[in-house]
């Protein structure tokens, strides 16, 4: 009985006070962990090994959280978030001939996906035709596709009105202005038209220096908001500008960074639309944006929901807009292929995991996940549904999606916003002072900001302060012929596609062609009229994707990365 | 021998292969320079050499890159020397002017060259000056030399071009303060590129008073607007480049002979450097000595240590 | 006085073919510059036939050729240019994604080694070292 008395009389007992109790907690931590180190994340904030109610932001709550939906955005952008529509799977497909390309996705659409994402060959990114390009090349990466009959064989059965489409087009948008030709042949009104101009945002292909420079910086801009300004009259639904974060952090930006550069970046977009006199309202409701999820887990959920405040605050701020469904950051995004590993690749599922877990988490609208043979080859088609099966097993199995911003509240979670948040401004407060995005690209200050953090990143993982398992710790003798091995475009079906090409160049009215290349080069001359609304009008006329940007290059001036090394 | 006349030959002929490998060999104080360089004595003097420099930023490998198409046009073969530092501590260097050039990549009439400073104190390679005469003797008409616009190199620079380029840009007013003492007075044209940027009327106007400002001299220095992005003043600053070319033309025997003696005094003291450090003589160690105790001044010193070198050398 | 001294190894550092992706040849680049080599870096979309007159002007030991996308299947072309314009002593390495079919074809044609991901600094810097060697060795004199 003397024993029961005393524990009734310490469960009795009120709790110590927390400052005392944290006292305590401190300096038993400090006692038992002999060895000190500081830890911090990408973005080079400090973490603390606990966070308590001092760190958490209760106090504030409506100021900093409020509720999905409403301002300050942070815990989501709609009201029901994933549990009403949890997110758009996209995987990219590409491989070869738009023949392939139709047949693929038939078979994806009848599994049940309600969109559709076109990624071309690598020959198409830089603007040439098939008939211009070492043969090798050909379709190992995406579709090659050069035509309107091209893009009519690849969306061939797919009623492009009820499907969002996502064409991974880069400026100067030709893939949409031969989509919007198939359209008028099928008559599909414009104003159906839904889906994404992907990749589309020019600056980021500058400030990471990577992928496609088609155009020069000067005729980029031009052509950018030729389009936004186009598709805000004529495909009100198609969203021209998608903001890309993901080209930064592939390129070796923190997190931090990348998400201080891309809403840099959308200001600076912001407001060459409105120095053309378009309305805020129209054109930022149609902003999008795209970014990596690296495995950094907690860091990217805080990245995701600082992002998305301070986006709300900067239509507030700079527009002066109090429409809370123009302040919605909607994004996409992938899975990051920088950390998957080609030492033990199947490993890269459960990296891919994680990374999703934590998009899922910052509150995503679309989401690609990589297959896990990235770092070995282009996914091949096994890779690719694991990757999508990941995507389901989180939402069905794990039950990711039943509560909205699961990880609001955290004290860590919501320090951690704050914190980004404060990184994220800095990067901003940093590209204003060289005058904006489009400056500070065209000088290189975002060139070299983004390659001192991808070498300081490397360094990292050089001297094992960053573990990459199986890279630099818990390394393993491999059995190469365990690999996957890939498949490659049939060279023969290839040729085959070359030669039709060349048919139809040799069969199209030539005086159509001389008369449209004309009115394109008169366009690109005067500086007067909308390139893109000329595009369509060349895309009609049988223009090639490869002779329409040659024209805009000779006019525009060819682009090439800014900054040498 | 046989070997080395074969390359000379090709040399001479303006084969590239041959040009690149005695440059190497020229540039790497390989023994094959000494026997290339006194070869060529015969052929140097027909190129015009043009030197641009300026400060970083100023836009110098886009300019030369629009002045290389305007010599192409005018059907001058061009070569181009282009230097940039070398790390004092690894030695090591990112070479990376000829990107603004690319689209010269695979012009024949054109042969590009970039080199590092190699811990030369001036900016220009040491071998530089070398490195001209060889793309003279291969029969390039033009040759460009773009340096790295920092230091004492416009003055080295001086010494090697018969025509030199001072290539500034707006915005970089505080430099051109700065630089004014030694880079306007080896200037034979100034240009300021990107003339298309607000402050570049200013730049001019402060130009033209410092130029106003100095001691009468016998040569004009014109001042030329450029904007290499879209070409303007290109065709200009050619024909500045061809008149100041001739107007040089009598003295380049002059200036050739002054370069070879600072080429002289370069090599020697570099010779002198090497030896200090490698000598273990008993007397050079009591001159150390001395110099360390202060009883005699590192004058003193120096001429000690010569006489002592040279006796050295001379027993070897 | 009349040995040959020893010199930075000059090293070219590019991409071939249709991709841009550039990270990897950049940390490369810094890399081998801090290693005390003379690197000269260009922009990516290189043709094979610029390629092959860098080198020859700029009389490199050592061509690296970073490729994340396909753009390797075109190396053995570049060795087959390479060695026509009489500059088979220059040793060529290819860094980033390449499967293991296509190494074993790379190799073939005469690349020296391939390097995948999460090479290290040392390996690379090491092995761009030995082969500027090698490179040296079986120049043609002047």
């Amino acid at each position: 009985m003397g024993e029961e008395e005393k524990l009734k009389s310490k469960t009795d007992q009120q709790p110590p006070d927390i400052d005392t109790a944290a006292e305590r907690w401190q300096s038993e931590f400090d006692t038992q962990l002999s060895e000190k180190r500081i830890v911090r994340n990408r973005s080079g904030i400090e973490l603390k090994a606990l966070y308590t109610p001092s760190d958490g932001s209760d106090k504030h709550y409506q100021q900093k959280l409020g509720f999905p939906g409403q301002e300050p955005m942070t815990r989501g952008i709609y009201p029901t978030m994933h549990r009403g529509r949890t997110w758009s799977q996209r995987q990219l497909i590409g491989l070869g001939t738009p023949e392939n390309f139709n047949q693929r996705v038939k078979k994806i659409l009848d599994a049940g996906a309600s969109a559709l994402s076109l990624i071309p060959c690598n020959s198409v990114y830089r603007g040439y035709d098939c008939d211009q390009v070492e043969p090798e090349l050909l379709g190992t990466c995406g579709t090659v596709l050069n035509t309107v009959e091209d893009m009519d064989v690849c969306l061939r059965d797919i009623p492009f009105d009820r499907v969002s489409v996502a064409l991974n087009d880069p400026l100067p948008f030709t893939m949409l202005s031969q989509l919007l030709v198939v359209a008028d042949q099928r008559n599909i009104p414009w104003s159906k038209i839904t889906g994404t101009s992907n990749q589309s945002d020019y600056i980021s292909h500058f400030a990471a220096n990577h992928m496609f420079f088609r155009l020069s910086l000067p005729g980029s801009r031009r052509v950018q908001l030729d389009t936004i300004e186009f598709c805000a009259e004529h495909v009100p639904k198609w969203n021209p500008l998608s903001i890309v974060g993901q080209h930064m952090q592939q390129s070796g930006a923190t997190p931090a960074e990348a998400m201080g550069l891309t809403l840099s970046t959308a200001l600076q977009f912001a407001r060459d639309c409105q120095a053309r006199g378009m309305d805020p309202i129209k054109f930022l409701t149609r902003f999008t944006f795209f970014f990596d999820i690296s495995i950094s887990f907690f860091e990217e959920i805080a990245k995701f929901r600082a992002g998305r405040r301070i986006w709300a605050r900067l239509v507030k701020e700079h527009f002066g807009i109090a429409d809370e469904r123009i302040m919605r950051f909607k994004f996409h995004a992938q899975t990051s292929g920088c950390d998957l590993t080609r030492q033990q690749p199947l490993n890269n599922i459960a990296r891919v995991t994680a990374q999703a877990m934590a998009g899922i988490f910052g509150g995503l609208q679309s989401l690609h996940t990589d297959g896990y043979d990235e770092v070995l080859s282009t996914p091949d088609e096994a890779a690719a549904k694991v990757a999508i099966a990941t995507q389901n097993i989180l939402k069905h199995e794990a039950h990711l999606c039943d509560v909205i911003d699961p990880l609001g509240g955290s004290y860590y979670v919501e320090s951690l916003t704050d914190e980004m948040e404060t990184e994220i401004l800095n990067v901003i407060q940093k590209i204003d002072d060289q005058g904006g995005m489009y400056n500070a690209v065209e000088s290189g200050y975002v060139q070299t900001m983004i390659g001192d953090s991808a070498l300081s990143f490397q360094e990292q993982i050089e001297s094992g302060e960053q573990i990459v398992v199986g890279v630099n710790a818990y390394q393993e003798q491999e059995d190469a012929s365990t690999r996957p091995v890939l498949k490659r475009p049939d060279i023969e079906i290839m040729q085959d596609h070359v030669s039709q090409l060349r048919k139809l160049k040799s069969e199209r009215s030539q005086a159509a062609v001389e008369r449209s290349t004309r009115e394109l080069r008169e366009v690109a001359q005067s500086s007067k009229g909308n390139l893109f609304a000329a595009e369509i009008d060349a895309s009609r006329a049988g223009l090639t994707q490869g002779e329409i940007i040659a024209v805009l290059r000779e006019e525009l001036g060819f682009g090439q990365p800014l900054v040498v090394a | 021998m046989t070997e080395l006349s074969t390359g000379l030959t090709s040399l001479l002929a303006g084969e590239s292969t041959a040009l690149a490998r005695a440059i190497t060999a020229v540039d790497n104080e390989h023994p094959v320079a000494r026997d290339i360089l006194g070869a060529i004595q015969a052929y140097l003097g027909k190129a015009l050499v043009v030197g641009f420099t300026g400060p970083p930023g100023a836009g110098k490998s886009t300019l030369v890159n629009r002045f290389i198409t305007e010599m192409r046009a005018r059907s001058k073969s061009v070569g181009v020397v282009a230097v940039d530092p070398s790390s004092p501590i690894t030695g090591g260097a990112l070479l990376g002017d000829r990107i603004r050039m690319s689209e010269h990549t695979l012009d024949s009439g054109v042969f590009i060259r970039s080199l590092a400073s190699r811990g030369h104190l001036g900016g220009l390679s040491i071998s530089a000056a070398r490195i001209v005469d060889i793309m003279d003797a291969a029969g390039r008409e033009i040759v460009i030399l773009e340096t790295v616009g920092t230091g004492q190199s416009e003055v080295e620079m001086a010494e090697i071009a018969d025509v030199r380029v001072v290539v500034l840009a707006p915005g970089l007013g505080d430099d051109v303060q700065a630089i004014k003492a030694g880079i306007l007075e080896i200037a034979d044209i100034l240009v300021v590129n990107k003339s298309d940027m607000p402050l570049a009327k200013q730049t001019v106007r402060q130009l033209k008073g410092m130029l106003a400002l100095r001691a009468p001299v016998e040569r004009q220095v014109p001042i030329i607007e450029t904007s290499a992005l879209d070409g303007k003043g290109i065709p200009d600053l050619s024909e500045a480049v061809f008149d100041q070319g001739t107007n040089h033309a009598s003295t380049k025997k002059l200036k050739s002979a002054d370069r070879y003696r600072r080429l002289l005094a370069q090599t020697t003291a570099r010779l002198a450097e090497t030896l200090v450090h490698q000598q273990a003589h008993t007397h050079l160690k009591t001159v150390l000595e001395e110099l360390k105790n202060a009883d005699i001044n590192l004058d003193t010193a120096a001429c000690r240590a010569l006489k002592i070198l040279n006796e050295n050398l001379l027993n070897d | 006085m009349s040995e040959v001294k020893p010199y930075p190894p000059r090293v070219l550092v590019t991409k071939i073919g249709l991709d841009g992706h550039d990270r990897g040849s950049r940390i490369v680049a810094s890399y081998l510059r801090d290693a005390g080599m003379e690197v000269i870096y260009t922009n990516p979309w290189q043709e094979l036939d610029s390629v092959v007159k860098l080198a020859m002007e700029e009389d490199v030991d050592v061509i690296g050729i970073s490729s994340l996308a396909t753009d390797h299947l075109l190396v053995p072309k570049l060795m087959r240019s390479l060695s026509d314009a009489g500059l088979s002593h220059i040793r060529v390495i290819v860094g980033g994604i390449v499967p293991d079919l296509d190494e074993m074809e790379l190799k073939k044609a005469g690349v020296s080694r391939v390097f995948h991901p999460g090479s290290t600094r040392e390996d690379i810097i090491d092995s761009v070292n030995q082969l500027a060697i090698q490179a040296l060795e079986a120049r043609p004199s002047f």
